[in-house]
């Protein structure tokens, strides 16, 4: 236990900083209705112990966690450390954007840097798509199979087979046809998403 | 005793105590308003309800916005000025109920904790 030159403050800083989850009003409700005990007790009790009547007020966490309690979890202004928050909460829009994009790019920079940029668009896309809390199991895999590895075996496919064999228009024709598949996966993944979690 | 008992023993007394608290604080303003270090002191001296007295400002701040309580400032003779907690009309008719239903609870807990379970064959 540190020794200080004003206990009191200290006691108060400590409980405000455990309490930076609750709503500011109920933290200035709560400081205020425990910074009043303390001067009440010391009038009464002229003798004792500054520390004694703070032990007696207890520790700062217990009295923080009866306050969330009592709050109510609506009332919890952000994820403290035991908060049900899901784990990687990544706005929906970044993986269907990453994926849908990807293609736009390697039309748009066939050369450079179009096709690496695409590629790492769309293996980063599908990660965030996986690790997602907006989707079911079942929609993330139809996704990526949709957004991720159809268009990318496809081009594969494309590549392997030789770009020769097709006229440019062809081939923008193709690359097309991909894209609306990757729109329509990825509209359909934004409507489907789950937009209230916990 | 294994370690843990203890706490076990302190958890069960913590939720009986969360269960009762806000009635026996609402109970302790039925005849007359009270001030916060008044109401723990009250409570410290019952033993079983005692806790870290900082645990009870978060019950009064509940009850006063469920407008159980109301507070009014009272200046005192002797140091600052005291919040005083006082029952509104709906927290008399909640003491009240609680006050109805508590003996029923008391003593059907009771009957579980003191019978002793009738041994097999037991007919009388």
């Amino acid at each position: 236990m540190k020794t200080s030159a004003d206990p009191v403050r200290d006691y108060l800083a400590a409980v405000g900083r455990e309490a930076s989850a609750l709503p500011a009003d109920r933290r200035q409700e709560l400081l205020a209705d425990l910074a009043e005990h303390i001067e009440v007790a010391r009038a009464e009790r002229p003798g004792a112990a500054i520390g004694g009547i703070l032990a007696e007020l207890g520790d700062p966490r217990a009295i923080v966690a009866t306050a969330l309690a009592e709050a109510g979890p609506g009332a919890r202004v952000r994820s403290g450390g035991d908060a049900p928050v899901p784990r990687g909460r990544v706005h929906p829009l970044v993986p269907l954007l990453m994926l849908t994009l990807s293609l736009l790019l390697t039309m748009v920079f066939p050369d450079h840097p179009g096709p690496l940029v695409g590629v790492l668009f769309r293996i980063t896309g599908a990660v965030l798509l996986c690790t997602s809390v907006h989707w079911t199991a079942v929609r993330k895999t139809t996704g990526v199979l949709l957004t991720a590895v159809v268009p990318s075996a496809v081009i594969g496919v494309w590549n392997l087979s030789g770009t020769g064999s097709l006229s440019d228009s062809g081939a923008f024709a193709a690359n097309l046809v991909t894209l609306a598949l990757l729109a329509c996966a990825s509209a359909w993944l934004w409507r489907v998403r789950r937009t209230r979690l916990g | 005793m294994e370690p843990g008992d203890s706490t076990k023993q302190a958890r069960a007394a913590a939720q009986l105590r969360k269960g009762v608290l806000e009635y026996c604080v609402l109970a302790l303003m039925r005849d007359r308003p009270r001030y916060g270090v008044e109401l723990l002191h009250a409570l410290g001296e019952s033993g079983a309800l005692a806790t870290g007295q900082g645990t009870v400002y978060p019950l009064l701040s509940r009850l006063r916005r469920d407008d159980l309580v109301a507070t009014t400032w009272q200046e005192s003779a002797s140091g600052p000025p005291r919040r005083y907690y006082a029952l509104t009309d709906s927290g008399r008719a909640a003491l009240d109920e609680f006050t109805r239903v508590w003996p029923g609870f008391r003593d059907a807990v009771d009957a579980f904790l003191t019978a002793s379970p009738p041994s097999p064959g037991d007919h009388s």
